[in-house]
Protein backbone atom coordinates (compact mmCIF):
# COMPACT_ATOMS: atom_id res chain seq x y z
CA UNK A 1 0.00 0.00 0.00
CA UNK A 2 2.97 2.73 0.72
CA UNK A 3 4.81 1.75 -2.24
CA UNK A 4 1.34 2.19 -4.63
CA UNK A 5 0.32 5.43 -2.56
CA UNK A 6 4.08 6.78 -3.25
CA UNK A 7 3.51 6.21 -6.61
CA UNK A 8 0.22 7.89 -7.21
CA UNK A 9 1.39 10.96 -5.12
CA UNK A 10 4.64 10.92 -7.26
CA UNK A 11 2.63 10.99 -10.45
CA UNK A 12 -0.21 13.30 -9.40
CA UNK A 13 3.01 15.60 -8.45
CA UNK A 14 4.27 15.31 -12.10
CA UNK A 15 0.94 15.40 -13.68
CA UNK A 16 0.42 18.59 -12.31
CA UNK A 17 3.63 19.90 -12.73
CA UNK A 18 3.68 18.37 -16.47
CA UNK A 19 0.74 20.68 -17.28
CA UNK A 20 2.14 24.34 -16.81
CA UNK A 21 5.44 23.08 -16.64
CA UNK A 22 5.90 27.00 -14.67
CA UNK A 23 7.92 25.93 -11.83
CA UNK A 24 9.93 23.28 -14.34
CA UNK A 25 10.94 25.78 -17.09
CA UNK A 26 11.70 29.01 -13.55
CA UNK A 27 14.38 26.26 -12.34
CA UNK A 28 16.00 25.71 -15.87
CA UNK A 29 16.01 29.56 -16.57
CA UNK A 30 17.44 30.32 -13.30
CA UNK A 31 20.13 27.17 -13.29
CA UNK A 32 20.71 28.57 -17.01
CA UNK A 33 21.16 32.72 -15.18
CA UNK A 34 23.11 31.06 -12.62
CA UNK A 35 25.38 29.41 -15.00
CA UNK A 36 26.27 32.48 -17.14
CA UNK A 37 26.54 35.61 -14.44
CA UNK A 38 28.99 33.26 -12.20
CA UNK A 39 30.88 32.84 -15.42
CA UNK A 40 31.30 36.59 -15.69
CA UNK A 41 31.89 37.16 -12.44
CA UNK A 42 35.13 36.48 -12.15
CA UNK A 43 38.78 37.66 -12.51
CA UNK A 44 38.90 35.87 -16.07
CA UNK A 45 43.21 36.46 -15.78
CA UNK A 46 43.46 35.43 -12.45
CA UNK A 47 40.32 32.52 -12.19
CA UNK A 48 40.26 29.89 -14.99
CA UNK A 49 36.70 28.24 -15.42
CA UNK A 50 37.96 25.14 -14.66
CA UNK A 51 38.73 25.99 -10.91
CA UNK A 52 35.90 27.66 -10.71
CA UNK A 53 33.39 25.16 -12.01
CA UNK A 54 32.63 22.47 -8.96
CA UNK A 55 31.49 24.85 -7.04
CA UNK A 56 29.58 26.79 -9.61
CA UNK A 57 27.99 23.51 -10.91
CA UNK A 58 26.56 22.78 -7.42
CA UNK A 59 26.12 26.57 -6.57
CA UNK A 60 23.57 26.26 -8.98
CA UNK A 61 22.24 22.85 -8.54
CA UNK A 62 21.28 24.06 -5.24
CA UNK A 63 19.68 27.04 -5.68
CA UNK A 64 17.56 25.58 -9.18
CA UNK A 65 16.70 22.86 -6.61
CA UNK A 66 15.13 24.96 -4.17
CA UNK A 67 13.33 26.54 -6.20
CA UNK A 68 11.53 23.41 -7.13
CA UNK A 69 11.22 22.26 -3.92
CA UNK A 70 8.63 25.00 -2.49
CA UNK A 71 6.38 23.79 -5.43
CA UNK A 72 5.66 20.45 -3.71
CA UNK A 73 3.75 21.36 -0.88
CA UNK A 74 2.55 25.16 -2.17
CA UNK A 75 0.32 22.91 -4.66
CA UNK A 76 -0.91 21.50 -1.64
CA UNK A 77 -1.85 24.33 0.33
CA UNK A 78 -4.68 25.74 -2.42
CA UNK A 79 -7.73 24.18 -2.20
CA UNK A 80 -6.40 22.16 1.49
CA UNK A 81 -5.58 19.06 -0.33
CA UNK A 82 -3.24 18.83 2.21
CA UNK A 83 -6.22 17.56 4.22
CA UNK A 84 -7.49 15.52 1.42
CA UNK A 85 -4.00 13.67 1.60
CA UNK A 86 -3.86 13.20 4.84
CA UNK A 87 -7.23 11.78 4.91
CA UNK A 88 -6.54 9.74 2.34
CA UNK A 89 -5.39 5.67 2.89
CA UNK A 90 -2.04 7.02 2.25
CA UNK A 91 0.45 6.35 5.51
CA UNK A 92 2.82 9.74 5.90
CA UNK A 93 5.82 7.46 4.89
CA UNK A 94 3.79 7.19 1.49
CA UNK A 95 3.23 10.95 1.14
CA UNK A 96 6.70 11.38 2.43
CA UNK A 97 8.21 9.13 -0.78
CA UNK A 98 5.96 10.09 -3.27
CA UNK A 99 6.82 13.81 -2.66
CA UNK A 100 10.73 13.14 -2.62
CA UNK A 101 10.42 10.98 -5.68
CA UNK A 102 8.46 13.82 -7.53
CA UNK A 103 11.10 16.30 -6.57
CA UNK A 104 13.55 14.36 -6.95
CA UNK A 105 12.28 13.60 -10.54
CA UNK A 106 11.46 17.31 -10.88
CA UNK A 107 15.29 18.14 -9.47
CA UNK A 108 16.86 15.64 -11.35
CA UNK A 109 15.80 16.74 -14.96
CA UNK A 110 16.46 20.15 -13.94
CA UNK A 111 20.38 18.75 -13.46
CA UNK A 112 20.07 16.78 -16.42
CA UNK A 113 19.23 19.72 -18.63
CA UNK A 114 21.87 21.99 -17.22
CA UNK A 115 24.58 19.70 -16.99
CA UNK A 116 25.11 19.60 -20.77
CA UNK A 117 25.09 23.67 -21.03
CA UNK A 118 28.13 23.42 -17.56
CA UNK A 119 29.66 21.43 -19.83
CA UNK A 120 29.35 23.78 -22.81
CA UNK A 121 30.00 27.26 -20.62
CA UNK A 122 33.12 26.32 -18.46
CA UNK A 123 34.68 23.52 -21.14
CA UNK A 124 35.05 20.70 -18.91
CA UNK A 125 35.62 17.24 -20.15
CA UNK A 126 33.42 15.00 -18.14
CA UNK A 127 32.92 11.87 -20.75
CA UNK A 128 35.12 9.72 -19.44
CA UNK A 129 33.92 10.39 -15.62
CA UNK A 130 29.89 10.57 -16.58
CA UNK A 131 28.85 7.22 -14.43
CA UNK A 132 31.13 8.57 -11.33
CA UNK A 133 29.84 12.13 -11.69
CA UNK A 134 26.18 11.00 -11.85
CA UNK A 135 26.50 9.09 -8.66
CA UNK A 136 27.85 11.91 -7.41
CA UNK A 137 24.77 14.15 -8.56
CA UNK A 138 22.27 11.57 -7.47
CA UNK A 139 23.92 11.24 -4.40
CA UNK A 140 24.17 14.68 -3.44
CA UNK A 141 20.06 15.47 -4.96
CA UNK A 142 18.84 12.50 -2.93
CA UNK A 143 20.62 14.35 0.98
CA UNK A 144 18.86 17.67 -0.26
CA UNK A 145 15.72 16.44 -1.63
CA UNK A 146 15.24 14.24 1.65
CA UNK A 147 15.88 17.49 3.96
CA UNK A 148 14.10 19.52 1.97
CA UNK A 149 11.10 18.08 1.24
CA UNK A 150 10.55 17.62 5.34
CA UNK A 151 11.40 21.50 5.62
CA UNK A 152 9.14 22.47 2.88
CA UNK A 153 6.58 20.81 4.50
CA UNK A 154 6.81 22.61 7.56
CA UNK A 155 7.40 26.34 6.09
CA UNK A 156 4.27 25.89 3.89
CA UNK A 157 2.49 27.11 6.41
CA UNK A 158 4.17 30.59 6.84
CA UNK A 159 3.81 33.41 5.26
CA UNK A 160 7.25 33.69 3.03
CA UNK A 161 7.78 30.07 2.82
CA UNK A 162 10.35 30.88 -0.45
CA UNK A 163 12.67 32.73 2.01
CA UNK A 164 12.21 30.13 5.22
CA UNK A 165 13.29 27.25 3.21
CA UNK A 166 16.69 28.21 2.46
CA UNK A 167 17.06 29.72 5.77
CA UNK A 168 16.25 26.43 7.11
CA UNK A 169 17.59 23.99 4.90
CA UNK A 170 21.37 25.60 3.58
CA UNK A 171 23.01 24.73 7.32
CA UNK A 172 21.94 21.37 6.63
CA UNK A 173 23.90 21.40 3.10
CA UNK A 174 26.84 21.95 4.20
CA UNK A 175 28.14 18.56 4.44
CA UNK A 176 26.45 16.99 1.45
CA UNK A 177 27.05 20.15 -0.96
CA UNK A 178 31.01 20.51 -0.07
CA UNK A 179 31.47 16.66 -0.29
CA UNK A 180 30.09 16.87 -3.81
CA UNK A 181 32.24 19.87 -4.42
CA UNK A 182 35.38 17.80 -3.58
CA UNK A 183 34.36 14.94 -5.62
CA UNK A 184 33.05 16.79 -8.62
CA UNK A 185 36.55 18.74 -8.89
CA UNK A 186 38.68 15.48 -8.07
CA UNK A 187 36.40 13.79 -10.70
CA UNK A 188 36.87 16.30 -13.28
CA UNK A 189 40.74 16.49 -12.56
CA UNK A 190 40.77 12.85 -13.27
CA UNK A 191 42.00 12.08 -9.67
CA UNK A 192 42.64 8.37 -8.20
CA UNK A 193 39.77 6.94 -6.67
CA UNK A 194 41.67 6.60 -3.46
CA UNK A 195 41.10 10.07 -2.76
CA UNK A 196 37.28 10.45 -3.13
CA UNK A 197 36.60 7.57 -0.84
CA UNK A 198 36.42 10.06 2.44
CA UNK A 199 34.33 12.36 1.13
CA UNK A 200 31.81 9.38 -0.67
CA UNK A 201 31.57 7.96 2.62
CA UNK A 202 30.46 11.28 4.65
CA UNK A 203 28.36 11.67 1.23
CA UNK A 204 26.55 8.91 1.54
CA UNK A 205 26.55 8.61 5.36
CA UNK A 206 24.71 11.95 5.32
CA UNK A 207 22.02 10.31 2.74
CA UNK A 208 21.63 7.36 4.67
CA UNK A 209 20.94 9.26 7.97
CA UNK A 210 19.39 12.01 6.85
CA UNK A 211 16.83 10.13 4.35
CA UNK A 212 15.86 7.78 7.61
CA UNK A 213 15.37 10.70 9.93
CA UNK A 214 13.46 13.38 7.86
CA UNK A 215 11.30 9.79 6.96
CA UNK A 216 10.38 9.67 10.69
CA UNK A 217 9.85 13.06 11.26
CA UNK A 218 7.72 13.42 8.70
CA UNK A 219 5.18 11.46 10.76
CA UNK A 220 5.33 13.44 13.28
CA UNK A 221 4.94 16.71 11.10
CA UNK A 222 2.19 15.78 8.82
CA UNK A 223 0.06 13.71 11.87
CA UNK A 224 -2.50 16.36 13.20
CA UNK B 1 0.03 28.18 43.91
CA UNK B 2 -0.77 28.81 40.50
CA UNK B 3 1.27 27.97 37.45
CA UNK B 4 2.02 31.93 37.38
CA UNK B 5 3.51 31.87 40.76
CA UNK B 6 5.49 28.90 40.28
CA UNK B 7 6.90 30.82 37.15
CA UNK B 8 7.52 33.90 39.22
CA UNK B 9 9.10 32.01 41.77
CA UNK B 10 11.33 30.11 39.16
CA UNK B 11 12.31 33.95 37.91
CA UNK B 12 13.74 34.87 41.12
CA UNK B 13 15.75 32.28 41.30
CA UNK B 14 16.99 32.23 37.97
CA UNK B 15 17.68 35.59 38.75
CA UNK B 16 19.86 34.80 41.91
CA UNK B 17 21.50 31.95 39.87
CA UNK B 18 22.58 34.43 37.25
CA UNK B 19 23.33 37.14 39.53
CA UNK B 20 25.77 34.38 41.36
CA UNK B 21 27.22 33.30 38.02
CA UNK B 22 27.73 37.39 36.96
CA UNK B 23 29.55 37.94 40.25
CA UNK B 24 31.81 35.12 39.60
CA UNK B 25 32.29 36.12 36.11
CA UNK B 26 33.57 39.28 37.52
CA UNK B 27 35.73 37.06 39.57
CA UNK B 28 36.67 35.11 36.49
CA UNK B 29 37.81 38.36 34.81
CA UNK B 30 39.98 39.80 37.39
CA UNK B 31 41.95 36.71 37.95
CA UNK B 32 42.48 35.75 34.03
CA UNK B 33 43.09 39.69 33.19
CA UNK B 34 45.48 40.29 36.70
CA UNK B 35 46.71 37.12 38.47
CA UNK B 36 47.15 35.26 35.21
CA UNK B 37 50.43 35.37 33.55
CA UNK B 38 50.77 36.54 30.25
CA UNK B 39 51.89 33.50 27.57
CA UNK B 40 55.14 35.00 26.41
CA UNK B 41 54.68 33.98 22.23
CA UNK B 42 51.10 35.03 22.27
CA UNK B 43 50.74 37.89 24.31
CA UNK B 44 47.89 39.33 26.19
CA UNK B 45 45.78 38.20 23.48
CA UNK B 46 45.76 34.61 24.45
CA UNK B 47 43.74 35.84 27.51
CA UNK B 48 40.74 35.67 25.29
CA UNK B 49 40.41 32.19 24.93
CA UNK B 50 39.51 32.10 28.91
CA UNK B 51 36.47 33.83 28.21
CA UNK B 52 36.04 32.55 24.08
CA UNK B 53 36.32 28.82 25.19
CA UNK B 54 33.68 28.47 28.25
CA UNK B 55 31.21 31.11 26.01
CA UNK B 56 31.36 28.64 23.18
CA UNK B 57 31.20 25.11 25.58
CA UNK B 58 28.04 26.65 27.10
CA UNK B 59 26.45 27.61 23.40
CA UNK B 60 27.31 24.44 22.65
CA UNK B 61 25.63 22.77 25.90
CA UNK B 62 22.48 25.55 25.24
CA UNK B 63 22.08 23.91 22.00
CA UNK B 64 22.77 20.02 22.50
CA UNK B 65 20.41 20.69 25.54
CA UNK B 66 17.79 21.78 23.13
CA UNK B 67 18.05 19.18 20.65
CA UNK B 68 17.77 16.55 23.13
CA UNK B 69 15.19 18.27 24.97
CA UNK B 70 13.40 18.30 20.99
CA UNK B 71 13.33 14.37 20.78
CA UNK B 72 11.89 14.32 24.28
CA UNK B 73 9.28 16.52 23.18
CA UNK B 74 7.90 14.31 20.06
CA UNK B 75 7.69 11.46 22.41
CA UNK B 76 6.25 13.10 25.23
CA UNK B 77 4.18 15.97 23.40
CA UNK B 78 4.74 17.61 26.72
CA UNK B 79 4.61 21.65 26.39
CA UNK B 80 6.80 22.63 28.94
CA UNK B 81 9.28 20.39 27.01
CA UNK B 82 8.85 22.60 24.32
CA UNK B 83 8.95 26.04 26.43
CA UNK B 84 12.47 24.46 28.11
CA UNK B 85 13.68 23.92 24.40
CA UNK B 86 13.08 27.01 22.88
CA UNK B 87 14.64 28.56 26.35
CA UNK B 88 17.79 26.41 25.41
CA UNK B 89 17.75 27.44 22.14
CA UNK B 90 17.43 31.37 23.00
CA UNK B 91 20.14 31.35 25.07
CA UNK B 92 22.18 28.75 23.16
CA UNK B 93 21.91 32.48 20.28
CA UNK B 94 22.59 34.82 22.61
CA UNK B 95 25.79 32.67 24.00
CA UNK B 96 26.82 32.33 20.00
CA UNK B 97 26.47 35.72 19.39
CA UNK B 98 29.83 36.33 22.39
CA UNK B 99 31.24 33.39 21.15
CA UNK B 100 31.07 34.36 17.37
CA UNK B 101 32.07 38.07 18.01
CA UNK B 102 35.12 36.83 19.86
CA UNK B 103 36.05 34.30 17.88
CA UNK B 104 37.38 36.73 15.02
CA UNK B 105 38.74 39.34 18.00
CA UNK B 106 40.95 36.13 19.15
CA UNK B 107 41.68 35.07 15.24
CA UNK B 108 43.25 38.21 14.38
CA UNK B 109 46.13 38.60 16.57
CA UNK B 110 46.96 35.04 17.32
CA UNK B 111 45.97 33.60 13.76
CA UNK B 112 46.26 36.43 11.81
CA UNK B 113 43.23 36.41 9.76
CA UNK B 114 39.65 37.17 11.51
CA UNK B 115 37.86 34.32 10.34
CA UNK B 116 39.58 30.55 10.49
CA UNK B 117 37.12 28.12 9.22
CA UNK B 118 38.33 25.95 11.75
CA UNK B 119 35.77 23.27 12.55
CA UNK B 120 34.67 24.31 16.18
CA UNK B 121 33.88 27.85 14.66
CA UNK B 122 32.43 27.06 11.62
CA UNK B 123 30.29 24.48 12.94
CA UNK B 124 29.04 26.89 15.81
CA UNK B 125 28.30 29.62 13.19
CA UNK B 126 26.13 27.19 11.21
CA UNK B 127 24.52 26.25 14.48
CA UNK B 128 23.49 29.74 14.70
CA UNK B 129 22.52 30.34 11.86
CA UNK B 130 20.16 27.49 12.35
CA UNK B 131 19.02 28.43 15.75
CA UNK B 132 18.05 31.88 14.62
CA UNK B 133 16.00 30.27 11.58
CA UNK B 134 14.87 27.89 14.63
CA UNK B 135 13.42 31.10 16.41
CA UNK B 136 11.96 32.81 13.06
CA UNK B 137 9.85 29.62 12.19
CA UNK B 138 8.69 29.45 15.58
CA UNK B 139 7.73 33.27 15.36
CA UNK B 140 5.92 32.66 12.10
CA UNK B 141 3.61 29.97 13.13
CA UNK B 142 0.85 30.91 15.53
CA UNK B 143 -1.10 27.15 16.17
CA UNK B 144 0.90 26.80 19.65
CA UNK B 145 0.95 23.07 19.16
CA UNK B 146 1.99 22.77 15.48
CA UNK B 147 5.08 25.46 16.28
CA UNK B 148 5.93 23.07 19.07
CA UNK B 149 6.09 19.88 16.83
CA UNK B 150 8.19 21.56 13.90
CA UNK B 151 10.38 23.78 16.15
CA UNK B 152 10.85 19.70 17.71
CA UNK B 153 11.60 18.35 14.12
CA UNK B 154 14.18 20.82 13.69
CA UNK B 155 16.06 20.39 16.96
CA UNK B 156 16.16 16.94 16.49
CA UNK B 157 17.61 17.84 12.45
CA UNK B 158 20.31 20.11 14.38
CA UNK B 159 21.33 17.81 16.85
CA UNK B 160 22.04 15.25 14.54
CA UNK B 161 23.33 17.63 11.81
CA UNK B 162 26.70 19.07 14.33
CA UNK B 163 28.68 15.34 13.72
CA UNK B 164 28.11 15.88 10.36
CA UNK B 165 29.45 19.53 9.86
CA UNK B 166 32.11 19.13 12.07
CA UNK B 167 33.88 16.41 9.80
CA UNK B 168 33.05 17.93 6.79
CA UNK B 169 34.90 21.48 8.14
CA UNK B 170 37.50 19.27 9.79
CA UNK B 171 38.20 17.69 6.54
CA UNK B 172 38.11 20.53 4.31
CA UNK B 173 40.14 22.86 6.92
CA UNK B 174 42.80 19.67 7.36
CA UNK B 175 43.31 20.01 3.40
CA UNK B 176 43.29 23.68 3.23
CA UNK B 177 45.43 24.71 6.69
CA UNK B 178 45.12 28.32 7.23
CA UNK B 179 48.31 30.02 7.48
CA UNK B 180 49.97 29.44 11.47
CA UNK B 181 51.09 32.86 12.90
CA UNK B 182 51.56 31.29 16.17
CA UNK B 183 51.04 28.66 18.25
CA UNK B 184 47.37 28.04 17.68
CA UNK B 185 46.42 26.11 20.45
CA UNK B 186 47.25 25.37 24.35
CA UNK B 187 47.29 22.07 24.44
CA UNK B 188 49.12 21.61 27.84
CA UNK B 189 48.07 24.68 29.92
CA UNK B 190 50.34 25.29 32.72
CA UNK B 191 48.66 25.20 36.17
CA UNK B 192 47.42 28.67 36.61
CA UNK B 193 45.66 29.09 33.71
CA UNK B 194 44.54 25.88 33.55
CA UNK B 195 42.78 26.60 36.66
CA UNK B 196 41.51 30.14 35.41
CA UNK B 197 40.40 28.38 32.06
CA UNK B 198 38.36 25.46 34.40
CA UNK B 199 37.19 28.52 36.86
CA UNK B 200 35.31 30.33 33.49
CA UNK B 201 34.26 27.26 32.23
CA UNK B 202 32.32 26.75 35.21
CA UNK B 203 31.31 30.24 35.36
CA UNK B 204 30.03 30.16 32.11
CA UNK B 205 28.14 26.67 33.11
CA UNK B 206 26.33 28.12 35.98
CA UNK B 207 25.60 31.08 33.57
CA UNK B 208 23.54 28.96 31.69
CA UNK B 209 21.35 27.40 33.95
CA UNK B 210 20.48 30.68 35.23
CA UNK B 211 19.75 32.37 31.63
CA UNK B 212 17.40 28.89 31.08
CA UNK B 213 15.75 29.18 34.58
CA UNK B 214 14.83 33.12 33.79
CA UNK B 215 14.42 32.36 30.44
CA UNK B 216 11.84 28.69 31.06
CA UNK B 217 10.23 31.03 33.32
CA UNK B 218 9.34 33.84 31.03
CA UNK B 219 8.15 31.06 28.61
CA UNK B 220 5.55 30.02 31.25
CA UNK B 221 4.73 33.85 31.59
CA UNK B 222 3.87 34.13 27.63
CA UNK B 223 2.42 30.92 28.10
CA UNK B 224 -0.13 31.43 30.78
CA UNK B 225 -0.68 34.99 29.54
CA UNK B 226 -1.90 33.63 26.38
CA UNK B 227 -4.28 30.70 28.24
CA UNK B 228 -5.72 33.54 30.04
CA UNK B 229 -6.65 35.37 26.70
CA UNK B 230 -8.15 32.20 25.85
CA UNK B 231 -10.40 32.14 28.32
CA UNK B 232 -11.55 35.63 28.26
CA UNK B 233 -12.62 35.06 24.46
CA UNK B 234 -14.54 31.82 25.37
CA UNK C 1 58.53 42.18 28.55
CA UNK C 2 58.80 40.52 24.77
CA UNK C 3 55.37 39.66 23.86
CA UNK C 4 53.38 40.99 21.21
CA UNK C 5 51.48 44.31 21.68
CA UNK C 6 47.73 43.26 21.13
CA UNK C 7 46.28 44.11 24.87
CA UNK C 8 43.95 45.97 22.76
CA UNK C 9 42.25 43.03 21.20
CA UNK C 10 42.04 41.00 24.62
CA UNK C 11 40.43 44.21 25.91
CA UNK C 12 37.92 44.31 23.40
CA UNK C 13 37.08 41.03 23.51
CA UNK C 14 36.46 40.88 27.30
CA UNK C 15 33.97 44.36 26.88
CA UNK C 16 32.29 42.69 24.17
CA UNK C 17 31.69 39.54 25.94
CA UNK C 18 30.51 41.13 28.97
CA UNK C 19 28.02 43.63 26.97
CA UNK C 20 26.77 40.51 25.18
CA UNK C 21 26.23 38.32 29.21
CA UNK C 22 24.91 42.00 31.20
CA UNK C 23 22.72 42.71 28.21
CA UNK C 24 20.79 39.35 27.48
CA UNK C 25 20.35 39.66 31.36
CA UNK C 26 18.73 42.79 31.36
CA UNK C 27 16.36 42.00 28.35
CA UNK C 28 15.25 38.82 30.47
CA UNK C 29 14.35 40.95 33.40
CA UNK C 30 12.92 43.49 31.68
CA UNK C 31 10.62 41.01 29.65
CA UNK C 32 9.77 39.05 32.75
CA UNK C 33 9.12 42.45 34.45
CA UNK C 34 6.75 43.19 31.59
CA UNK C 35 4.67 40.09 32.38
CA UNK C 36 4.56 40.35 35.75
Amino acid sequence: MTWRGAVAIARKDLAIEWRTKTAFMSSLVFAVLVLAVLFFARDATAVSAFDMAPGVLWVTFTFAGMLGLNRAFLVERENRSLDGLRLSPATPTAIFLGKVAGNIVFVGVVELVSLPLFVLFYDVAIWRQVPLLIGVIAMATVAFVAVGTLLSAMVVRTRFSEVMLPVLLLPFLVPPIVSAVQLTWRILADRPLAEMTGWLSLLGSFDIVFFILSLLLFDAIITE
Amino acid sequence: MTRRDKALQLARRGGIVTGLAIAGLVGVYIRALVYTPIERFQGPAQKIFYVHAPVAWASLLAFAVCGLLSLAYLFMRDRRVDLLAVSSAEVGVALSVAMLTTGPIWGKPIWGTWWTWDARLTSTLFLFLLFVGYLVLRGALSDLEVRARYSAAVGVMALVLVPFIHVTVYWFRTLHPAPVVMKPESPSLPGVMLTTLLISIAVFTLLYIGFLMLRYALAVLEDVKLEEAAHELS
Amino acid sequence: MNYPDNGAYMVAAYVVTAIVVVGYAAMLFFRIRKLR
